[in-house]
């Protein structure tokens, strides 16, 4: 089966006064359709960036991709023009963010917003408009500057001109239940009372299931969360969750989930990837790589997580903390901070992504360290 | 209490507006503005404020009511119309600049020149260069306007580039292009829409600021000709009867004064209503107080 999305070599660097960040090194993964790919690291470990990068959201500057290719339905999104993007993003490509407090516009309504998504994918399904096919990509033979003239026609009516010779009212109507039918699907109570307020009406939990109705109304072939619950406290996370494993079933979406907690990792994902100063050090199925951990580093982070009991005594805690991504250590990253760290791994910068000696062919476990084999046979 | 003052405003700033609209109220004025009344020593007229001549009269016999209230629709218009065409100019140029501003695109270099350009208008004091440019179109009211409008929109293109370069980086902005909508939308639905309210107030109240450097220009006698009424000119040509008759230069001074006062609280006012929050905290204070919960707080429930 051909992968949905397929990540190769991309490094980015975030070019600012104080120098050159390198935060993303030679990511390379794959995702299947249907999958729910998990992302963790600790914080700064360039999680959001590999997310914003896909749906190429970052600025650039101060962001540059130096090199790779984010292989989306078989057309590489980086050589699709910069104003074609809007129309992968949403439809194609939805996106959750991790702040449901400022993620809506504090002037609409969530009525208005929730619409504004509706139309979006209602005026693409129309063909009213040229949109990004699976495998065809776009047509770069017509790859020029947007005539002023066109582009303020098209943004300016957002809906198909049928609909609206049809009667704008009713047209909005039809939105409107629209709507409505997405709130009742991250289950909101009172849809019609809630789709009258304002954002800063809501509480944090309800505007994030907001935000996921809006992702979830275009449709999207490919949703990347991040960090979807980080802001949300322990009740709400879970009942997001559950809306998540749910909703996946209900719209047949895949899913790239980043977090930097392990748990909702284990509990949402099917495949994980565990990023270290901006590349991914092991990737595998989830069950496998929380069972035996291939790589140092997510050896050590699955140590620290707390157990139920209090009798193991101090928690082990990972010592030093991420390196600064200027000055990144000579030969692999991690070894000012490995236990398994030896003399080549200083100069070495170590291997790329291989499969874990050991480990079930076919299973699509790998690690990037040249002991992964030793680490993995540990108990 | 300000839904109160804001529409006391509307009503001081709105009512002799739409009077002005319908031409220069001389129908509704005591008496003609340039009109001499009758007095015993020609050149000595200026009598203190009585039940027929409200405002007193000038040195030369006139009804200073008269005077006053005619000045006005010259000069809301003159205001409105400056501030008006700064705002679009302003607006137009603040958003291209902010919105598009990556270094080492078109947007970019085009928004360093708006800046540049701004920037150099700016280094004048505006009312100084005001000055110069109407000195050298000759007197009159058409070359003060001018002069007015060529200085007044930078102080508009500083305030909307500050207020998109804010509101672009928000959230609400991301996840509005992570969600498909296009450039051109993502600027007027989401940043244009946001910035609103402190530009209609800004405007609001920089109509009194026009109105004050108008009557400036026409007070060093460069602006509108002594025949036609206009507060600062009258001013001016009354200043040397401060001591001996006040109430020719202390009407159009609190005429001024009064104006700019109230366009500052109608500024006021509409921040007030058009700040979402606070709307709604004003619409549920002016519905029945006994309502069972707050919608919102049922939500937070």
């Amino acid at each position: 089966m051909e992968p949905l999305l397929k990540v190769e070599h991309l490094s980015l660097d975030y070019e600012v006064g104080a120098g050159t960040f390198h935060a993303l090194r030679d990511v390379s993964f794959e995702m299947m359709p249907g999958r729910v790919v998990g992302i963790v690291g600790e914080t700064g470990c360039g999680k959001s960036t590999l997310g914003q990068a896909i749906p190429r959201l970052l600025p650039e500057p101060p962001a540059r991709i130096r090199e790779g290719r984010v292989v989306f339905q078989g057309t590489d999104l980086l050589s699709v023009p910069k104003w074609k993007m809007p129309l992968v993003r949403g439809t194609s490509i939805g996106m959750i963010f991790q702040e449901p407090i400022n993620s809506l516009n504090p002037a609409y309504r969530v009525s208005d917003q929730l619409m504004e998504a509706v139309r979006i994918r209602k005026f693409r399904e129309s063909g009213e408009t040229e949109v990004f096919r699976p495998a065809e990509g776009f047509d770069y033979s017509k790859d020029r500057p947007v005539d002023p003239k066109e582009a303020i026609g098209r943004t300016f009516l957002p809906s198909p001109p049928a609909a609206r010779s049809a009667g704008a009212r009713r047209g909005s109507e039809e939105l409107r239940i629209d709507a409505l039918e997405y709130l009742r699907l991250v289950r909101i109570n009172d849809p019609e009372t809630i789709l009258d307020l304002f954002p800063h009406e809501l509480s944090g939990g309800m505007r994030q299931r907001i935000m996921i109705a809006m992702a979830l109304s275009e449709k999207p072939t490919l949703l990347i969360a991040d960090e979807p619950t980080s802001a949300l406290d322990i009740t709400i996370q879970a009942q997001v969750l559950t809306l998540m494993k749910e909703l996946m079933d209900e719209v047949h979406t895949s899913i790239l989930f980043i977090s930097h907690d392990l748990g909702v990792i284990a509990e949402m994902a099917d495949d994980i990837g565990v990023m270290y100063a901006g590349s991914i050090v092991e990737f595998g199925p989830v069950g496998e790589v929380f069972d035996r951990p291939a790589h140092p580093y997510t050896k050590a982070l699955l140590k620290s997580v707390p157990n139920r009991y209090k009798e193991d005594g101090v928690l082990p805690s990972l010592p030093g903390s991420v390196p600064n991504l200027s000055r990144l250590p000579s030969g692999c990253p991690f070894h000012p901070r490995c236990v398994f760290a030896r003399p080549p791994c200083e100069p070495d910068p170590g291997p790329s992504l291989e499969p874990v000696k050991g480990a079930p062919v076919g299973g699509g476990h790998r690690a990037a360290c040249y002991y992964s084999d030793e680490v993995f046979r540990l108990p | 209490m300000v839904m109160f003052i804001a529409i006391l405003s509307v009503l001081i700033v709105g009512v002799p507006f739409i009077t002005g609209l319908f031409g220069t109220p001389v129908g509704i004025l005591p008496h003609d503005p340039n009109e001499l009344l009758p007095c015993a020593v020609p050149t000595e007229c200026a009598a203190p404020p009585s039940l027929q001549n409200w405002f007193g009269t000038d040195n030369i016999g006139r009804d200073m009511f008269s005077r006053v209230l005619a000045a006005l629709p010259l000069d809301l218009v003159i205001g409105f119309t400056v501030a008006g065409f700064a705002l679009l100019v302003g607006t137009g140029l603040g958003l291209v600049a902010g919105f598009w501003d990556t270094p080492g695109t078109v947007g970019g270099t085009l928004s360093v020149a708006i800046m540049r350009v701004t920037d150099i208008f700016l280094a004048f004091p505006s009312l100084v260069l005001a000055l110069a440019i109407a000195a050298s179109l000759g007197r009159g009211t058409v070359p003060a306007l001018i002069a007015i409008m060529v200085t007044w929109w930078p102080f508009y293109v500083r305030l909307v580039r500050g207020e998109v370069l804010a509101v672009k980086h928000l959230p609400y902005v991301a996840a509005a292009r992570a969600a498909g909508v296009s450039g051109l939308q993502i600027l007027v639905r989401h940043v244009l829409r946001n910035i609103l309210e402190p530009l209609i107030v800004y405007y609001t109240m920089d109509v009194g600021t026009v109105i004050v450097t108008f009557s400036t220009i026409s007070f060093i006698g460069i602006g509108v000709p002594p025949t036609i009424p206009e507060w600062g000119s009258m001013v001016e040509s009354y200043e040397k009867l401060l001591l001996t008759a006040p109430w020719t230069v202390l009407a159009p001074g609190a005429a001024i004064f009064l104006t700019v006062l109230a366009f500052s609280l109608l500024g006021d006012g509409l921040r007030d209503i058009l700040d979402p929050r606070s709307r709604r905290a004003l619409v549920q204070t002016a519905t029945a107080p006994g309502l069972p919960a707050v919608k919102g707080s049922a939500a937070e429930a």
